[in-house]
């Protein structure tokens, strides 16, 4: 079985696709901010926020079906914050529904575009703590084998199950199935922490990283803060 | 005088549930000699191989390479003894093949610019593409990841290798590449293993283990065609020699 539904994207070979994960990862998250900074009735900017995001989206070259697949998933979560204000009106749901869209779209953007380990050496040299980018790499890790395992017992469960039980007996078996999960994920990780022991760890994690920045990074940089810079100086 | 790779005196081990694992165990492993543990699940076989590099410790101590195994050589020792997991899953933490073989020499404190050369020369001997370093290991089949586990113990240079249960879950193909692959390392080998025909293939040397203790040691071939003594310990004389005792 093989999964990859996160990034499925992120090894094509787009001018995107090719830049430093750190340029993409401020780029990105200045891009967020100037999205966050729309004021609610100007229409103008929203428009050309999402002309850019049409742009990146063709240059990422990733097709759309699938970006708008991934918006549907994540998109009632959001839009149930926007909901849950509903003394901003008619004009601020809009408002606050295109943010999430856009937001939404460049996040799908920056993942699919790097590949969630060069993200993590991104996030690395920003200075984040260690602890927390080895975390996050164990969960896309392991989010795999983990689903893996969860698919197996759901098979061997159906396999053996005819008909269906009363609510309460699918709850138990639900609840037991979990328990194990559990359990099964606690011994790998005891037996993960050998591994790790044996090939010398002892508290710090190193990695190498070869990525190095280009003229590209640059223009990209500098492209991005001046189309920000000029949508908050426009209005 | 023999050099010893691995001298252990009567070592004792109970799980923190008070299961003993294992008693009295006494064994001498000779450099360059390839020693296969053989017996039935559940024997201890696992538990002895992590106690080569110090993850887990017993009653006495054990030498590795004339050093006493002790809280304060552990890395030195861990840089001599590679240990390869049986589930590659639990061996292969990284986001990325090429992270995870550069995770062991970076840790030995290679210098980041001598890494790439190593992790290709580790994909190289298990027979790997330069270019699967780019990949997750979820992405890859179990006969790859099982060699990329390997790649990962042999980027760090051990001098004595610890394997559990290699061939586990291989299908034959992968399984004799595996076979070959490792018939060609130079390297003190203690194997794990209920696969008999991988023992007469690479080992000369059997060890058979049970209920955490150790019934017989000696040549393989020996003590692999004993049908008293292979029954006894919940194991099978291995078809080639089957093939060779009957009348």
């Amino acid at each position: 079985m093989r999964h990859n539904f996160i990034d499925r994207y992120s090894s094509l070979d787009s001018p995107l696709h090719t830049l430093e994960s750190r340029t993409k990862l401020l780029a990105f998250a200045i891009l967020i901010v100037g999205v966050l900074s729309i004021p609610t009735d100007a229409e103008a900017i929203f428009f050309s926020y999402l002309f850019a995001a049409a742009v990146l989206m063709g240059i990422s070259q990733i097709p759309l079906g699938y970006i708008m697949k991934r918006m549907v998933v994540l998109l009632p979560f959001i839009m149930l914050a926007a909901v849950a204000a509903p003394w901003k009106g008619y004009a601020g749901f809009g408002a606050l529904a295109v943010r999430a869209v856009l937001c939404l779209i460049l996040l799908i953007l920056l993942t699919n575009t790097t590949r969630f380990a060069e993200l993590l050496c991104g996030l690395r040299r920003f200075g984040f703590p260690q602890i927390v980018v080895i975390n996050l790499g164990f969960l896309y890790r392991y989010l795999f084998v983990l689903m893996e395992e969860a698919m197996r017992m759901k098979q061997a469960r159906d396999c053996r199950r005819v008909g269906r039980a009363p609510l309460t007996e699918e709850l138990r078996i639900l609840s037991s199935m979990l328990g194990t999960l559990l359990i099964r994920s606690f011994e790998r990780a005891e037996r993960m922490h050998s591994a790790m022991l044996s090939r010398g760890y002892s508290g710090d994690f190193p990695v190498v990283a070869p990525r190095r920045f280009s003229w590209h990074d640059i223009v990209f940089l500098a492209g991005t803060s001046a189309f920000v810079g000029a949508t908050i100086w426009a209005r | 005088m023999t050099e010893y790779a691995i001298r252990i005196t009567r070592l004792n081990y109970s799980y923190p549930d008070g299961t003993r694992a294992l008693q009295e165990i006494d064994l001498d492993v000779r450099t360059g000699e390839r020693v296969a543990i053989v017996g039935p699940s559940g024997a201890g076989k696992s538990t002895l191989l992590l106690h080569l590099n110090g993850v887990l410790t017993g009653s006495s101590p054990i030498k590795i390479a004339n050093l006493n195994l002790e809280r304060s050589n552990l890395q030195q020792i861990r840089s001599k003894v590679g240990l390869l997991f049986q589930d590659p899953n639990d061996q292969l933490f990284c986001p990325t093949v090429f992270e995870d073989i550069a995770f062991g020499p970076l840790n030995l404190g290679v210098p980041a610019e001598e890494i790439p050369a190593r992790v290709n020369k580790a994909l190289r001997e298990c027979g790997l593409e330069q270019s699967i370093g780019s990949r997750s290991s979820h992405h890859l089949s179990l006969g790859e990841r099982r060699r990329v586990s390997l790649a990962a113990v042999l980027a760090m240079e051990p001098a004595i290798l610890g394997m559990d249960e290699p061939t586990s879950n291989l299908d034959p193909r992968n399984r004799k590449r595996l076979i070959e692959l490792v018939s060609r390392l130079e390297v003190t080998l203690i194997v794990a293993t209920h696969d008999l025909g991988f023992v007469l293939d690479v080992c000369s040397r059997t060890v058979v283990m049970d209920r955490g203790k150790i019934w017989a040691d000696g040549d393989a071939q020996t003590i692999l065609s004993d049908t008293r003594l292979m029954e006894e310990h919940g194991l099978e004389v291995p078809l080639p020699l089957k093939a060779e005792t009957r009348p």
